[in-house]
């Protein structure tokens, strides 16, 4: 059985909109993040009047990565705030990339940071390097706050363990995540020992403001960001499972009602995080796409039964409550430049595609969605696209694997012999990873800007 | 979608992490500039040997030099010294003051400023330098100190017979005739920098004060706590092995690093 979830006159409309192309955010923010490291460095600077020996130069590297990892501690933690600016301009996948990135980065400047001053005070007391953890543990015990900066140390250092590739995947995603989320108490214990035994904050009144003032609007994003944003969304549109349906052997959709539905805000090509509170499923969100444009009493996702949780979305009963988070996602319309746009979609990373190619504006002829899979049987919502492309004069392909189970040809030759202007095109593309790196370097090959093919990946 | 290379990201990172916090630190002076650059003699001359007389009658007919309690300021530490002459100041100078970025500048200006009037006042009532009120308050204080030392020095010490030491408040009543007054290097350490002052007198110390020692929060307990001690004990031993005093390590460890320049210099 299938669905044909038409979008009606929102989705009209949405067709005619003008193009408005927006720039994304990264850069300026990039640049404010080099401005903040810079104006740190410069807070050591302008408080060290000399270094004098070796101790002192060991101290002072510890003083320079600690309070280097302080600032980028606070930045970590702001990349998960689910800021509007980051998860919807510069885009979610890119954020977490930056997020793990920057957060394996920090976690080696604490252990250096950790390990200078320990071996710079054992140095100061006449010890060796031997002493230093002797070093250590008398620090723990005379140094304001330096305990409570220990336990956080540990527990940094089990988020960055549970968060090596082998380790990660073995685990089970809710204890990750769990593990994750002791990250807010490893900030919180070990950000005091930062004000009390820091040089540069007990000599800088301004630098402590400064702090404060960092720390302070972290902790306010992510209050309002994770916590009050997403009660004030539930509470307003009351999402309930309405039904849920098998697209292709594997591939569900789930269709949610609520209120209002379409004031969210959400566009085609974005997500939200879903919590649906029934038994075994209420302690985790997943990400999953739109499949077709929000309509005001529905949305639909459209999910392949891979893991432990999308398993379990085909046994969802209708009426089930839905905790929703969102929307997330940069890869809408506002990623495209004025010209035709080519979709490719591999498996069910049709779904954006999906909501993409109903709704992204565009005259008849501008729109074309390739979609790959394995067999036509597997071509989920292939009802609707070809009813889509029908009603909007869009060019609909698909490439399957030949009865042998040969690879369809999906090469800059082929491409550029189906879609001849192809290099005018904007591409949005979904699909797993080696796929999506396949056509990547196809598009590259048949002459297409790296700035104009827009892919949304979260492998780390 | 970019083509990610992680181990040369990480080599990058590290690379850029190590030769940036390598140059940063090299770029720093091995010496604190700002010492010369306020006109004030550096460090160690406070630690230099005194001689004898000036040492054991600061404030006598024959002079010395007299150093004032540091004062700590908003910017950083001010302690002024004193060189008395014939009872009055003949000179006046700051062996620490605020530095560092602005500070060096102020301090350059100010300082100077500050001398002249101590000298031209020979009193603490001295008029603030505009621009570095903070300094100029530290230096008052500092001042202000030094002076109490020069004449309590020269009240209970009429006759030559009793030498009490310049710094140090409790004298140790009858001494021989010749003794020196030696203040040791400045040990940093994690809290505070560390410096001791001793008497010698007859190849053994008298006398044992700090005339700077770590301050503020905590500190200031653990100060008042374990110096007291450690100068006993450096009276008791003569030497600078003595005992830590437990839970002020640092201090301690500070205190015994100054006392073993001062025994040094005393002997050498």
């Amino acid at each position: 059985m299938s669905t044909t979830l038409a979008g009606g006159r929102a989705a009209r409309r949405q067709t005619m909109r003008r193009i408005r192309p927006r720039r994304s955010p990264a850069v300026p923010l990039l640049l404010a993040v080099w401005a903040g490291a810079a104006a740190v460095l410069w807070l050591w600077w302008h408080n060290t009047p000399s270094v004098a020996d070796d101790t002192g130069r060991i101290l002072n590297a510890g003083r320079i990565t600690g309070l280097l990892a302080g600032y980028l501690m606070a930045l970590v933690v702001l990349q998960m705030a689910r800021v509007p600016a980051l998860e919807r301009r510069v885009g979610s996948d890119r954020v977490s990339r930056w997020h793990a990135m920057s957060g394996r980065y920090t976690l080696c400047l604490i252990v250096a940071h950790v390990f200078l001053t320990m071996w710079g005070y054992a140095r100061q007391a006449g010890k060796s390097l031997n002493d230093i953890v002797q070093q250590t543990i008398d620090s723990i015990n005379q140094l304001p706050d330096v305990g409570k900066a220990a336990i956080g140390t540990g527990l940094f250092v089990l988020i960055g363990l549970t968060s090596i590739g082998p380790v990660r995947r073995r685990m089970p995603y809710d204890t990750w995540y769990h593990v994750h989320l002791l990250t807010y108490a490893a900030v919180f214990l070990t950000y005091w020992h930062q004000l009390t035994t820091g040089n540069d904050f007990a000599v800088q009144p301004m630098a402590k403001t400064f702090w404060y003032g960092l720390y302070g609007t972290v902790t306010a994003l992510v209050l309002w960001y994770r916590v009050l944003t997403p009660i004030r969304l539930n509470l307003k549109h009351r999402m309930r499972v309405e039904a849920v349906i098998e697209e292709t052997p594997g591939i569900v959709s789930v269709l949610i009602g609520g209120r209002k539905l379409h004031r969210m805000g959400a566009e085609a090509g974005q997500f939200f995080r879903w919590r649906f509170l029934a038994p075994g499923m209420r302690f985790s969100s997943h990400p999953y796409s739109l499949s077709a444009a929000p309509r005001p009493d529905m949305l639909r996702i459209t999910v392949k039964a891979i893991g432990d949780h999308s398993e379990r979305l085909r046994e969802l009963t209708p009426g089930t409550r839905v905790w929703a988070e969102g929307p997330y996602g940069a890869m809408t319309a506002q990623r495209r430049s004025r010209g035709k746009v080519l979709l490719v979609a591999g498996g069910v990373g049709i779904t954006p595609m999906r909501a993409l190619f109903e709704t992204l504006p565009g005259a008849a002829g501008d729109i074309t969605l390739l979609y790959r899979a394995n067999t036509t049987q597997d071509l989920a919502l292939w009802d609707e696209l070809a009813k889509i492309a029908d009603e909007r004069g869009a060019r609909l392909m698909y490439a399957v694997n030949s009865p042998e189970g040969e690879r369809p040809d999906i090469s800059a030759e082929s491409l550029e012999r189906k879609i001849p202007d192809i290099e005018r095109h904007d591409v949005f593309m979904c699909g797993p990873a080696g796929f999506a790196q396949s056509v990547y370097e196809a598009l590259r090959g048949a002459g297409v800007p790296a700035r104009r093919i827009h892919h949304e990946s979260f492998e780390m | 979608m970019r083509k990610s290379h992680p181990v040369r990201r990480v080599v990058l990172a590290t690379a850029a992490t190590v030769s940036g916090v390598v140059l940063l630190l090299s770029l720093k002076p091995s010496s604190d500039p700002t010492a010369a650059a306020a006109g004030t003699a550096p460090q160690q001359a406070a630690g230099a040997r005194q001689s004898p007389q000036g040492a054991t009658r600061p404030a006598g007919a024959a002079g010395g030099t007299v150093t004032g309690d540091a004062t700590q300021t908003q910017y950083g530490t001010v302690q002024v010294r004193l060189t008395v002459a014939g009872g009055k100041i003949a000179k006046a100078e700051a062996v620490q003051a605020p530095k560092g970025g602005l500070s060096d500048q102020k301090t350059a200006m100010a300082v100077p400023k500050l001398n002249q009037e101590a000298v031209a006042a020979q009193s603490a009532q001295i008029d603030a330098v505009s621009g570095a009120t903070y300094t100029s308050n530290g230096y008052k204080k500092s001042l202000q100190s030094a002076l109490d030392r020069m004449k309590s020095a020269a009240a209970p010490a009429p006759s030559a017979s009793s030498p009490a030491a310049s710094g140090a408040r409790s004298g140790s009543g009858a001494a021989q005739a010749r003794s020196v007054t030696v203040t040791g290097k400045v040990a940093q350490t994690q809290y505070g920098p560390v410096q001791v002052r001793i008497t010698m007198s007859g190849g053994r110390i008298t006398q044992a004060s700090a005339v700077q020692a770590p301050k503020g929060g905590l500190s200031d307990q653990k100060t008042a706590m374990a110096v007291p001690k450690l100068n006993q004990e450096a009276v008791a031993a003569g030497t600078a092995h003595i005992d830590t005093v437990s839970g002020a390590t640092y201090t301690s460890t500070g205190y015994r690093q100054s006392l073993q320049s001062a025994l040094d210099q005393a002997g050498g």
